[in-house]
C-alpha cells in the first residue's frame, strides 16, 4: 500500500465527483474519499445524484468491519437563462473499525421511481492511522470551480434573506398605473431554488403580470447578495389610503452546515464543492406591507370623451390610401403613445364623420417594457365614404395628465384624403349632434346591425352555375330553343317541294284507306280524288295522266272505267249507279297495284 | 287518429317555422351583445350557432372573424374574413379586415388580380344571371332570323350575334371570377406555426416550402391523411389534412 494506489484512488474520487458534475444527464456516480484507510480513521462515500431533484439512498450500507453511516444530503443548484439544474450530494461517513481489505457493494439507488446501481468499491484498513500523503492543491488565486457560487459574504451577521417592496410613487390618482419592483435578496453564499413568480395581490388595486424574474448581484451593507427582482405595475380602483399588501415568494434554500469530525483535516486544501454540508431549508420571503395614497380624477375640467386614460399620451395619424374609388375604405390608423393605463386606453373619438360610413376601430397595443407601462397603442378606424371625400374626419383624445394633475385633450386635425362616394351608399342624413354627445366611432353592437346591412352577396356557397333554379331554367330555354327551331324547321319543310310532295303522299294515302268506308254514291268521286292526288295532277288532267303512265292495261282500263263513272255520276241525268261490291273490291286491288307501281317507280 | 297525427305534425311544423327565426335573431343578438361586453370568446362560440342553423351570411361571418380577432385566434379570423368574402366579394370592411389580419400572420399581400376587379365591381350572381338571359334572347332572335322565310337583315344578324357573345363572355366571366367557383378547392392552413409542403406524402421526405399559419392552398387531391396541393406561388407537394381547413364548407 504505497503513495501511488491512494493518490490514484484519490484522483478517481475527485474525477468521479468533478465527472458527475459536469454531466448534465440524470446519472449516479459513487466514490471514496480514499481506498486506504486506519481502524478509526473516517472517511467518505460520495454519491452524486445529477440531474434530478431528489433520490431513495439507503441510510446504512452493511459491511461486516466498516460502519457507514449517511451523514447528510446537500444540493448545488446552477441558474442558466433562469433554469435550475441540480447535483444532489450524499455523504456517507465510512469508519473502519477492524483491519483488512473490504469491498463496499454497490447499492440500489432510486431516482425519480428507477432504480439505478453505484458500482462496487474496495477499501484497505491498516491497523494504525496513516499520515495522508500531500496532494496537488489548487492555487490560492485559483478561480472557482465552474457553477461554484460567488465569493461569500464578508459579513458573519448579515441576514440570510430578505425581500423588499419598491413603489414607484407614494400618492396616486385612481386608474394611474404605478410601477412596482418586489426584490428578493439572497445572501450570496446561500444556493437554492426560487419560485417561479411571488405572489402579490390585494383589494382596491389590480396588478399586472410580473415580469420574469432579473438576476443581479448587489451588495448591501458588507454583505453581497444575489437579488431577484420582478417588476409590475399595480392600479388603484378607488381613492383613499391604499395598503398594499406584503408580497411574498417560496424558495428552498441550500443553507450552509458543518463537515463532519475529521473530515475537514484530509480536505482542507482540496475545492470541495459548495454545498457539500449544507442543509436544505424551505423558507417564505415577505415584503413589508405599505401604503400608497390615492387621490380621485377631478370632475372639474373633465372633457366629454374622456374615457378613463390616466398617464401622458401623445397622438399621431397616418391614413392610407390617399385616394379611394367608390365602396373602398380608407383606413385612419391613430397611435396614441407614452405612459399611462393603455390596458383601459378606449379609442379616440372622430369629429367631423357624418360624410363617412365608419366601423369600429381595431386596435394593437405595442409596449417598451415587461409590465405594458410604456408603449404605443394604435387604433385602425375602417371608414367608407358616403359623400365625396377631400378630408378625414378629425380626431379627439382626452386624459387626465398625471404629471399636471389635469385633464388634456389632443386634437389632430383631418388628413387630406380623396374617397369617392359608394354607389350603394345612401347619403348621409346630417343629424344634429346634441350638446355633449360624442360622435364617436360606433360601438361594436350598435354598428352590427349597420355593418349587415353593408354587406349583401348571396346566401349560399354554391355558385349560381351549381343551383338548381339555374339549371331548371337554363333546361327550360334550351327546350323553348329547341322548339323553336324545330317548329321554324317543320314549317319551311311543309312550304317546300319535297315537303309539298310528302304532304301529297300522305294525302292519297289517306284517301285510298279512305276508300274502303267511303259511302257507295261516292266512291268514284273518291277514287277520282286520290288520282288526282297521287299523280299530282288537277282532277281534269288524270285520266290522261293515268293513259301515259305505262301501267299494266287491265289496271288502266280499271282506273279509266271508274273516272268515266264519276263522270257520269256528275254530268249524266240521275247520276251513276254505285258499283256493285264485287267490282268496288277489284277496282281497290287495282288501286293498290297502282299505288305500289308508284311507289316502286319513285 | 291519422287526422290527429297529421294536424299535430302541421301544428308543430307551423310552431317550428315561426319560432325558428325569432330564435336565431336572438341568437345574433346575444352574440353581438357578447361582443360589444368583450366576451369575444363566447361571441365567437355564439356566432359560429347562428351560421349553424341558418344560411351563412357574410356579415355574421364578418363578425365571427371580428371575434376570433378580438380573442387573438387570427388564422381563425382570417378564415372568417375569407368566407365573408366569397359570400360577398364587395364586402370592403371584410377585406379591409383581412388585409390587416394577413399582415399580422406575416402572410404576403397577394397584388390584385384583374378577377378582383371585377369582383369589386360586379355582383356575380347577377353577372351570371345577365349573361345568362343575354345568351338565350340572342340565342332565340338569331334561330328566329335564321329559320324565319323572309330574309334576315344584316344589321338583325349581327346584334344578334352581338348579343350572343356578350352573353357567353358575361357567363365565361362570372364562371371564372366567382370565388365559389374557382376557389372551391381553396383551404386555409389553421395548424399553429404553419405546416409544411413535403416532396412525398412522408414524414420525412424532403421539404418543399413552409405554408405559414392562415396560408392558402389549393388542394389538388388526397391520399389518406396528406393532401396533395398547390401554393399561390405556384409550389405543389404534399402536406398533412390535419388543421387544413376549406375555405367553402363542405355540405
Amino acid at each position: 500500500m504505497g503513495g501511488h494506489p491512494m493518490r490514484r484512488c484519490v484522483l478517481v474520487f475527485l474525477l468521479a465527483f468533478l465527472a458527475a458534475a459536469a454531466l448534465q444527464a440524470q446519472e449516479i456516480v459513487a466514490g471514496l474519499s480514499r481506498s486506504t484507510a486506519a481502524v478509526g480513521e473516517p472517511i467518505q462515500l460520495v454519491v452524486t445524484v445529477r440531474g434530478a431533484r431528489g433520490a431513495d439512498v439507503p441510510q446504512t450500507i452493511a459491511v461486516n468491519g466498516l460502519r457507514i453511516n449517511l451523514a447528510g444530503r446537500s444540493t448545488q443548484f446552477e441558474m442558466r437563462n433562469f433554469k435550475m439544474s441540480s447535483t444532489l450530494t450524499y455523504t456517507y461517513i465510512v469508519v473502519p473499525q477492524l483491519e483488512g481489505d473490504f469491498t463496499i457493494p454497490s447499492f440500489d439507488v432510486g431516482i425519480e421511481g428507477k432504480t439505478y446501481r453505484t458500482q462496487a468499491m474496495r477499501l484497505s484498513v491498516s491497523g494504525s492511522a496513516q499520515v495522508p500523503q500531500a496532494v496537488p492543491t489548487l492555487p490560492q488565486n485559483a478561480p472557482p470551480l465552474p457553477g461554484g457560487p460567488p465569493p461569500a459574504s464578508s459579513d458573519p451577521n448579515a441576514r440570510p434573506y430578505f425581500a423588499e417592496l419598491v413603489l414607484s410613487k407614494k400618492s396616486a390618482y385612481v386608474g394611474e398605473v404605478v410601477p412596482v419592483e418586489l426584490r428578493f435578496y439572497f445572501l450570496s453564499t446561500i444556493g437554492g431554488q426560487v419560485g417561479e413568480r411571488p405572489n402579490f395581490s390585494g383589494e382596491g388595486f389590480t396588478v399586472q403580470k410580473f415580469s420574469n424574474a432579473a438576476k443581479r448581484e448587489q451588495v448591501v451593507g458588507d454583505a453581497s447578495y444575489v437579488v431577484f427582482s420582478f417588476q409590475s405595475a399595480i392600479t388603484p380602483v378607488k381613492s383613499g389610503a391604499l395598503e398594499i399588501p406584503s408580497a411574498s415568494l417560496e424558495a428552498r434554500l441550500n443553507m450552509p452546515g458543518s463537515a463532519p469530525q475529521g473530515f475537514d483535516d484530509f480536505f482542507r486544501n482540496m475545492p470541495i464543492p459548495q454545498g457539500m454540508f449544507s442543509e436544505t431549508q424551505d423558507v417564505t420571503l415577505q415584503t413589508k406591507a405599505q401604503t400608497l395614497e390615492v387621490m380621485a380624477l377631478p370632475k372639474e375640467g373633465r372633457p366629454d370623451d374622456f374615457s378613463g386614460a390616466v398617464g401622458k399620451f401623445t397622438m399621431d395619424a397616418s391614413v392610407s390610401p390617399k385616394k379611394a374609388n367608390a365602396g373602398e375604405p380608407v383606413t385612419l390608423a391613430v397611435t396614441i403613445a407614452g405612459r399611462g393605463n393603455f390596458e383601459g386606453l378606449g379609442a379616440p373619438t372622430l369629429t367631423g364623420d357624418e360624410g363617412w360610413r365608419t366601423y369600429p376601430p381595431s386596435d394593437k397595443f405595442r409596449t417598451t417594457d415587461a409590465i405594458n407601462f410604456t408603449g404605443e397603442k394604435k387604433f385602425e378606424f375602417a371608414m367608407i365614404a358616403r359623400e365625396d371625400q377631400s378630408q378625414t374626419p378629425a380626431v379627439k383624445f382626452s386624459f387626465f395628465n398625471t404629471s399636471t394633475g389635469k385633464y388634456e385633450t389632443l386634437v389632430q386635425a383631418p388628413l387630406p384624403v380623396t374617397a369617392t362616394a359608394g354607389s350603394g351608399g345612401a347619403p348621409a342624413t346630417a343629424q344634429p349632434a346634441a350638446p355633449g354627445s360624442t360622435p364617436a366611432a360606433t360601438p361594436a353592437a350598435a354598428a352590427a346591425p349597420d355593418i349587415s346591412a353593408m354587406a349583401g352577396g348571396s346566401a349560399s356557397w354554391k355558385s349560381l352555375f351549381f343551383r338548381k333554379e339555374f339549371l331548371l331554367a337554363n333546361a327550360c330555354l334550351g327546350l323553348a330553343w329547341l322548339a323553336v327551331v324545330l317548329g321554324f324547321a317543320l314549317r319551311n319543310f311543309s312550304a317546300s317541294k319535297a315537303g309539298r310532295r310528302l304532304a301529297r303522299k300522305k294525302q292519297a294515302r289517306e284517301a285510298l284507306a279512305r276508300l274502303r268506308s267511303v259511302e257507295p254514291e261516292a266512291f268514284y268521286g273518291a277514287v277520282s280524288q286520290y288520282l288526282a292526288l297521287r299523280l299530282n295532277v288537277g282532277e281534269g288532267e288524270v285520266a290522261a295522266r293515268v293513259q301515259n303512265s305505262g301501267l299494266p292495261a287491265e289496271i288502266q282500263n280499271a282506273l279509266l272505267g271508274a273516272l268515266d263513272r264519276f263522270a257520269e255520276s256528275k254530268f249524266a241525268a240521275g247520276g251513276s249507279a254505285p258499283p256493285p261490291a264485287e267490282s268496288r273490291e277489284a277496282l281497290l286491288a287495282s288501286l293498290r297495284q297502282f299505288d305500289e307501281t308508284l311507289r316502286d317507280e319513285n | 287518429m291519422k287526422t290527429k297525427l297529421r294536424s299535430s305534425f302541421i301544428r308543430l311544423a307551423a310552431w317550428l317555422a315561426f319560432l325558428l327565426p325569432s330564435l336565431h335573431a336572438d341568437g345574433l343578438a346575444d352574440a353581438r351583445a357578447r361582443y360589444a361586453d368583450g366576451e369575444y370568446e363566447q361571441a365567437a362560440k355564439l356566432f359560429e350557432q347562428v351560421l349553424e342553423s341558418s344560411a351563412p351570411q357574410a356579415a355574421v361571418y364578418f363578425e365571427l372573424g371580428r371575434s376570433f380577432r378580438q380573442s387573438g385566434q387570427d388564422a381563425r379570423a382570417a378564415l372568417s374574413f375569407r368566407r365573408a368574402l366569397v359570400l360577398d366579394p364587395r364586402f370592403a370592411p371584410a377585406r379591409a379586415a383581412l388585409e390587416e389580419t394577413n399582415a399580422d400572420l406575416a402572410i404576403p399581400r397577394s397584388p390584385l388580380t384583374w378577377t378582383q376587379k371585377v369582383l369589386d365591381r360586379v355582383p356575380m350572381d347577377a353577372l351570371a344571371l345577365g349573361g345568362m338571359l343575354l345568351f338565350w334572347a340572342a340565342a332565340f332572335l338569331l334561330a328566329i332570323l335564321a329559320l324565319r322565310r323572309a330574309p334576315a337583315g344584316r344589321l338583325s344578324v349581327v346584334l344578334g350575334v352581338f348579343v350572343l357573345l356578350l352573353g357567353t363572355a358575361a357567363l365565361a366571366l362570372a364562371w371564372i371570377c366567382d370565388p365559389r367557383v374557382s376557389g372551391r378547392n381553396d383551404a386555409i392552413v389553421l395548424t399553429t406555426g404553419g405546416t409544411t409542403l413535403l416532396n412525398a406524402p412522408a414524414d420525412q421526405s424532403e421539404k418543399v416550402a413552409a405554408l405559414p399559419e392562415g396560408g392558402i392552398v389549393k388542394i389538388l387531391s388526397q391520399r389518406g391523411r396528406w393532401f396533395y396541393g398547390e401554393t399561390g406561388a405556384g409550389q405543389r407537394g404534399w402536406f398533412l389534412t390535419e388543421g387544413i381547413v376549406p375555405v367553402i364548407p363542405p355540405a
